[in-house]
């Protein structure tokens, strides 16, 4: 008991972390935590002494999609002022991103603990109920749209230093299905090199090339897809200045069909 | 002595689960049934509706078009100088592959002399003296057939790709891959992988197009592959590591491969064997221990007629069309006082609860490459149809290559090497050295082990290595072993593998219960 005093004490005279207020924005690298629950597991992490709600397991369809033991995650997010979930302070919108190198420290994973639950109704962890949880209601009729008319412009997002993955055929298949109706004279590729503030300062910069890898992987697809008309392609570091404020955008390629 | 030793352990093993576990049915016995052969070029008609004898029931094969006259059929005939065909490979007796017990029952009945020992790739490597049970050891042992593959790799129009990692051999059991002309820097440049055939049948089902198809592969974002006659992309889900594109193309492929044809298959050849097999279903049709599977009144999702009448290119990891459905029809089945009757229900209980283990037991699947990766996190809470989704087979609905481990280290089945043991490892290993400049393979980082690249000796991907196409389900009594590389020799081994893999914990009725509902598919 003598031994456990110092420890307890040692842990009681730690000042709290600052709370941060609802509407703060929180940008910081660490590793995600699995909590398990009755249900679906959470995604935390902690930073700053607190502990941060990312999202939950979920499916392909999810707008946020939990990030990976085994690697740090850099979180983009605003904080929020519903009450915690997971014991987590909830960040919304939150954007995540896995850094590509491996970190065998990130490996905690919670078992469910009865004070946590998850209060509303996620995506059972197996077999869905026959639809993606996220997925449009069938029963909802879509707008016609309207043919393209002008250039058009498309945005593809990357994880940090990351080129092509399972995040892109949505939006590549936009594309070229723009392209079919549009029938551009020219298609202008650019790739950007993302840079990125933490909250604490730290400027993090994507890999010098990382821009030109995509920007190249892009015009590939759309030409190795059928879109064989000229194609520019260029690419170039982040001309905007990182500030901390949704910075996620500074990682991508910009796709322009020009009529 | 050791080797006698290890091997009289596990049959003590196998002993004891046969007295613990009634409802275990028996292990896939080391015979062959006689007379189940099926020889090129017998001219023997294919009825519209066959079954033959498995160590666990019988394996419907379901000919929907009707009877066929297989004299001149190209599937049947031989087809080039090897004396191969076709079905030398796709037998009908064991759900259109062909099982260890076969293959050791040919090589005992034709002296080793039965075309599927040629040297192309019958034998551990061309080289090798034939008739020498060493020579054919893979196959004799394993099941495998020699897969030689261009390397570095070549895309569809044989042009090079640069691959992301070197490939360096480790282990040359077989002698092939340090072989002059075999080898990885032979004449030939090729890498030699070792690989069962897989089953040609239920084959709408495999290649359908009809979900999760686009120009672009949904789980990385590369461009799919495309049907040659029609531009259209494919599902990529029909080969181990997804190199052929339509039946079309795995036919030509295979006779110029496996059969050494001189010349190109004709056109109405490749439509003969592609509408053969698109017509052609299999599953188990009846079983010893659990009776008639496919009666009217049955699961929906249970035998070769169920095939035949399924609906494909359908998500069935949901609870409106599941993967293999049952509606819980052998769940809490009245006893009559029959005895015969009684046993045979606790069996069919036994399969229901295996489905829904197979379903609705969760575990936690990790780091598994294609699967945590694609956007459901790692590790996931997930179920065995999370990957096996596809309705009716459970297979990947599309692009179905993952890295479950059966071939990667630290997964991949090794012999434990030490002086203790004569067994050695008889798999071929690499070392795979993926480039500094690229991300690393997010589980395995830049160095892997592995017995069989997979889907990176097509792709030349780093995050490919040892990603194999998930297999159909269907007809597995009549099939081991299992897996691409034949590491599992019996059901339970499948089962063990993954409980082992993801640490499940599945408790040995569960297992049983798994086991049992494999074996009825």
């Amino acid at each position: 008991m003598t031994l456990f005093f110092p420890l307890i004490a040692a842990l009681g005279s730690q000042p709290r972390a600052a709370q941060p207020e609802p509407g703060e924005r929180i940008s910081f690298v660490s590793c995600p935590i699995v909590r398990d629950t009755r249900s679906v597991p959470c995604w935390l992490s902690e930073y700053g002494g607190n502990t941060y709600y990312l999202t939950i397991q979920s499916d392909v369809s999810a707008e946020v999609q939990p990030p990976m033991l085994g690697h740090e995650v850099l979180v983009e997010g605003i904080v929020s002022g519903t009450p915690p979930i997971c014991g987590g302070i909830v960040l919304e919108p939150v954007r995540l991103s896995v850094m590509p190198e491996r970190n065998a420290d990130c490996n905690t994973l919670l078992p469910a603990d009865e004070r946590y639950t998850i209060d509303f109704n996620p995506r059972p962890p197996g077999p869905s109920a026959g639809r993606l949880a996220f997925a449009p209601d069938p029963t909802v009729v879509a707008e016609p749209v309207q043919p393209p008319v002008g250039p058009q412009t498309f945005n593809l997002y990357f994880d940090f230093d990351r080129s092509i993955s399972f995040r892109h055929p949505a939006v590549l298949v936009s594309i070229l299905e723009t392209a079919a109706q549009l029938q551009p004279s020219l298609v202008q590729v650019t790739g950007v090199r993302g840079v990125h503030r933490l909250s604490d300062g730290t400027l993090l910069q994507e890999s010098v090339g990382i821009a030109q890898r995509r920007a190249e992987e892009v015009a590939g697809l759309l030409g190795g897809a059928g879109l064989n008309v000229a194609t520019e392609i260029e690419w170039q570091d982040s001309e905007s200045e990182a500030d901390g404020i949704d910075d996620w955008q500074s990682r991508r390629v910009t796709v322009i069909l020009i009529p | 002595m050791p080797r006698v030793r290890h091997r009289l352990s596990l049959l003590l093993i196998a002993t004891v689960f046969t007295v613990v576990l009634p409802a275990q049915p028996p292990e896939p016995a080391g015979e062959a049934i006689p007379g189940q052969w099926w020889a090129p070029g017998n001219d023997r008609p294919l009825p519209a509706y066959i079954e033959y004898a498995n160590a666990y029931g019988r394996v419907g094969i379901l000919n929907a078009p009707g009877l066929i006259d297989t004299n001149g059929h190209p599937f049947f005939e031989t087809l080039g100088p090897n004396g191969r065909a076709c079905v030398s490979c796709h037998q009908p007796a064991n759900g259109m592959s062909l099982s260890l017990s076969m293959i050791v029952s040919r090589w005992r009945d034709s002296g080793g002399r039965d075309p599927i020992f040629a040297a192309i790739d019958g034998m551990n490597c061309p080289h090798l003296p034939s008739g020498d049970p060493a020579s054919h050891s893979l196959l004799l042992e394993r099941g495998l057939f020699r897969i030689p593959l261009p390397w570095p790799p070549v895309d569809t129009a044989g042009n090079s790709i640069t691959p992301e990692f070197g490939l360096e051999v480790v282990r040359d059991p077989t002698g092939c891959n340090r072989h002059p002309v075999y080898g990885i820097e032979g004449e030939r440049g090729e890498v030699s992988v070792y690989r069962r055939p897989r089953p040609a049948a239920n084959l709408r089902y495999v290649t359908s197009s009809r979900f999760g198809v686009t120009p672009f592969i949904g789980k990385t974002g590369m461009l799919a592959a495309v049907d040659p006659e029609t531009g259209q992309p494919v599902n990529m889900n029909m080969m181990a590591d997804a190199r052929e594109s339509t039946l079309k193309t795995q036919a030509q492929s295979a006779a110029q491969g496996h059969l050494e044809v001189t010349a190109p298959l004709t056109v109405q050849q490749l439509e003969q064997i592609e509408a053969f097999e698109l017509g052609l279903y299999a599953a188990q049709a009846y079983s010893v221990q659990g009776g008639v599977l496919n009666e009217p009144v049955g699961p929906s999702g249970l035998g070769p007629q169920a095939m035949a009448a399924g609906s494909d290119g359908v998500l069935g990891n949901n609870t409106t069309r599941f993967v293999i459905p049952m509606e819980d029809k052998w769940a809490d089945l009245p006893d009559s006082g029959d005895t015969g009757e009684r046993e045979q229900n606790a069996f069919r209980e036994s399969v229901q609860r295996g489905h829904d283990v197979f379903f609705f037991r969760t575990f936690w699947i990790s780091d598994s490459m294609h699967i945590n990766t694609v956007g459901l996190g790692n590790p996931i809470k997930r179920t065995c149809a999370t990957c096996h989704g596809m309705h009716m087979t459970g297979m990947d609905t599309a692009n179905g290559w993952m890295d479950l481990g059966t071939t990667n280290h630290p997964w991949a089945l090794e012999p434990p090497e030490s002086p203790w043991v004569e067994d050695l490892p008889t798999m071929p290993l690499f070392k795979i050295t993926c480039d500094d400049d690229l991300p690393p393979h997010p589980f395995l980082g830049r160095v892997i082990y592995t017995q069989d690249p997979g889907r990176a000796l097509i792709s030349g991907k780093c995050e490919d290595v040892g990603a194999i196409v998930i297999q159909q389900m269907r007809g597995l009594a009549a099939r081991a072993p299992y897996f691409s590389n034949g590491s599992a020799t019996s059901l339970h081994e499948v089962v063990d593998f993954y409980d082992r893999r993801y640490n499940i914990r599945y408790t040995e009725q569960e297992k049983s219960d798994l086991v049992n509902f494999l074996s009825v598919l």
